[in-house]
């Protein structure tokens, strides 16, 4: 989208003349006025930002640069020796692998297949209401409750699963012990936790076509098929693109399913877990936890950028 | 838009990086040098008044809910000036170490008394976030004789007493008498691992079960368990504080192990709670702690046997390791509040309470002279717990000192017992790790 733009007029002076000193008083006033308004409507805002997420933030890279058992009154400040440490460890590779992969798969997944069943929603048959509640419910629900129940059916001792596959004569898989499999599983129950989420902003785009220019393009010929790749995916990028961002971000930071259905993170400690295992599981290595959590901050702070500053070019908003 | 960084911003921006800097190094711990935890001083309670009430910090272990609540309203009716409120701190030693952890990094909210297990009171000992109890035990004549010594010994360091036995365990051999009757074999718990395997098969046979016996789930406490298996070949995950867990002895123990899955196809890893697998009737025999005893007994819908953990060819007895948990009191409160946990402390132990606790929960009694007649007419299979207290051997170092190992000895297991890795470079990289963690988070605070 182009936008043209009225040139702003400038707010310097060119010479100051005899009234000029009355304006820039009267401006003065109405100036301050307006900004006590603005204090008054933002400063509690403000405040509560600094406090609680501001605070927290500098503490956080204050506490990367020390070495600090939690619970000890004491601490040795190491600089970045934090970050030395995680990015020469062995950990490193796999905590940022196994952070890549969940992500990547995640998000792609619970976007692709939400499109898909937004696809199926959006045909005008019986039963979507039901059907969009269905789909929408998971997201609603809590993730300990949802990683407890999926727990229960993965497990290979006497869970459902295993019950079913016992049925046609299989072994069930080991889910929880097998480290990869343990990150299979949390993944598929992350996506199936998340795709309603992207489903519903999905159809709510689809909806909002404009179904003049596709019935155009029905009447050229197009198929329904064309329709979707040259139409309609193009016209949903701002959708797309807002799914991105927040399935991203909020993938980058799953915590719930992961902490309820794998404790100790065996195969399945991404950036955030590894974090929240250095300082609160066993080794109470708080620095070293901070450093980690600055670390996915960066990525976070990248991946936010780059997408705001090129991905949306791609955006098509009209 | 373009800004240009004048003077002005600059200083702006300089001045509000300081104040977020002095802002950030406002909280938090002190950088100013590391006491060595052995520093801890001798405090004196003359003169000092308890305070009228204290928080009990618990996770309930064993289900021990209710019998904690009848033991504090049984306190106050002694007590009535000192006043217990029961909080559940967690679900498992684990959350209740992270809530009490956090509370000492944010220097607020801290109770009086508090459950620590056996791999988490070391810690708090190094970080100096308990204090001694010899203190105590002395001003409120606590009866530290009448401990069982190797459950009160546990918690010695240093020469002074850091903690008192509360929900103490040992693992024991739980087995499916049906199954075994089933199979012909005898109705005990078998002498030796070597003689498990000779039965196991038979007995996979036969049950219909999927496994004759089932490792505890890794995520917990794989470390605590397997110990039986290192010590009856007679390695260990170290001595005193050399790592052992790569010696030969060691690696025959776990390639044995991993044999019995992998080779032997008789056994398997529980993916959550060993004890109820065993319960559903997965497994003919697993190993579990004795306070899932009565959780056992009460859910198994058949005959539920036990005996003591099996030896091993190079030893068949002395290869149990005792288990469970403490109560200690933090450094962090007042005097008068921890003179109030202290007379709470010693009422808790006393030998009626324990004696009652055990009932509840299958825990062993902590007092020698705790009287068990009723408990054990009524849950006899306590007994052999009790039995096997007198050839348990004190815990590796590796497990219960060193933060965080625990962890690394359940993933070193799960390597082994559930991917098939090779045992001995698996054990050798764990060597590396422990060794790691000892040189820098345990030996700078020894002193």
């Amino acid at each position: 989208m182009t936008r043209q733009l009225a040139p702003l007029p400038s707010t310097k002076p060119a010479k100051p003349g005899p009234a000029a000193g009355l304006r820039r008083r009267r401006w003065t006033q109405r100036t301050r006025r307006d900004f006590f308004v603005f204090l008054a409507l933002a400063l509690p805002n403000l405040v509560l930002i600094a406090v609680f997420t501001y605070r927290p933030l500098i503490s956080n890279i204050y506490y990367s640069t020390l070495d600090w058992t939690l619970g000890s009154p004491s601490a040795t400040v190491v600089g970045i020796n934090n970050y030395i440490t995680f990015f020469s460890s062995d950990d490193a590779s796999k905590v940022l692998g196994t952070t890549a992969v969940f992500t990547v798969v995640t998000v792609g997944g619970s976007m692709i297949l939400g499109l898909l069943i937004a696809l199926a929603l959006n045909a005008k048959v019986r039963g979507t209401t039901f059907a969009r509640s269905a789909v929408f419910a998971p997201y609603v629900l809590s993730g300990v409750g949802v990683g407890l129940v999926w727990l229960f059916i993965f497990d290979p001792g006497y869970g459902v699963l295993a019950w079913l596959l016992r049925g046609i004569g299989q072994q069930s898989p080991q889910w929880i012990n097998d480290p990869q499999l343990s990150l299979v599983m949390v993944i598929l129950v992350y996506v199936w936790k998340n795709l309603g989420y992207c489903a519903v902003v999905y159809l709510a785009g689809l909806q909002s076509l404009p179904q003049d220019v596709m019935e155009a393009a029905s009447l050229d010929g197009a198929n329904g098929f064309r329709r979707f790749i040259s139409m309609s995916l193009p016209l949903l990028s701002p959708t797309t693109f807002f799914l991105l961002i927040t399935s991203l971000l909020s993938s980058l930071q799953a915590f719930d399913l992961i902490r309820i259905m794998t404790p100790l993170g065996t195969g399945t400690s991404t950036l955030i877990y590894e974090a929240y295992l250095q300082a609160f599981g066993a080794f109470n290595r708080a620095g070293y936890s901070a450093a980690i959590s600055v670390i996915l901050f960066a990525i976070l702070l990248v991946i936010t950028v780059v997408q705001l500053r090129f991905v949306e070019r791609k955006v098509h908003y009209s | 838009m373009t800004q240009h960084l004048d003077r002005r911003h600059f200083l702006g921006l300089a001045g509000m990086t300081a104040s977020a800097a002095a802002l950030a190094a406002c909280g938090g711990p002190s950088t100013s040098g590391t006491p060595a935890a052995t520093e801890a001083a001798e405090i004196d309670f003359n003169g000092v008044k308890p305070a009228a009430k204290i928080d009990f910090w618990s996770n309930h272990p064993g289900k021990s809910q209710d019998v904690e609540k009848a033991i504090i309203e049984k306190f106050h009716a002694k007590f009535p000036d000192i006043k217990v409120n029961l909080v559940t701190a967690g679900a498992n030693y684990e959350e209740i170490a992270q809530k009490f952890q956090t509370s000492q990094a944010a220097k607020t909210g801290l109770p009086g008394l508090v459950v620590l297990s056996d791999v988490w009171w070391f810690r708090y000992f190094t970080n100096g976030s308990i204090i001694p109890v010899d203190a105590l035990v002395k001003q409120l004549d606590i009866k530290l004789d009448d401990f069982r010594k190797s459950l009160v010994d546990d918690y010695k360091y240093s020469d002074k007493q850091w903690a008192l036995p509360y929900g103490r365990s040992t693992p024991l051999f739980y087995y499916n008498k049906d199954h075994f009757q089933a199979a012909g074999l005898p109705d005990r718990a078998p002498k030796t691992w070597q003689e498990f395997g000779e039965w196991a098969p038979k007995l996979k046979a036969s049950s219909g079960a999927q496994y004759a016996y089932i490792y505890p789930a890794l995520a917990g406490y794989a470390g605590w368990t397997l110990q039986n298996n290192l010590w009856g070949w007679g390695g260990s995950w170290s001595k005193e504080w050399e790592i052992t867990c790569d010696s030969p002895e060691s690696i025959e123990a776990l390639q044995w192990a991993q044999d019995s899955i992998y080779k032997n196809g008789w056994a398997g890893v529980s993916s959550k709670e060993a004890a109820d697998d065993f319960s559903a009737g997965l497994t003919s025999s697993t190993i579990s702690s004795t306070g899932s005893l009565l959780g056992v007994l009460k859910s198994a819908p058949f005959n539920v046997g036990v005996g003591f953990l099996p030896g091993g060819p190079k030893a068949e007895t002395n290869v149990c390791p005792t288990g469970g948990a403490g109560l200690g009191i933090p450094s962090g409160i007042s005097k008068e509040e921890q003179l109030a946990a202290g007379t709470f402390l010693k009422f808790m132990t006393e030998p009626e309470n324990s004696a009652a606790f055990s009932a509840a929960t299958g825990y062993m009694p902590t007092r020698e002279s705790a009287d068990m007649t009723a408990v054990l007419a009524q849950t006899p299979q306590i007994q052999t717990a009790m039995d096997q207290l007198a050839v348990t051997r004190v815990q590796d170092n590796a497990r219960v000192f060193l933060p965080g190992a625990d962890q690394e000895l359940a993933k070193a297991a799960a390597a082994i017992l559930t991917q098939q890795a090779d045992v001995k470079s698996t054990m050798t990289n764990l060597k590396k790790t422990l060794e790691g963690i000892y040189e820098k988070d345990v030996k700078p605070k020894l002193g």
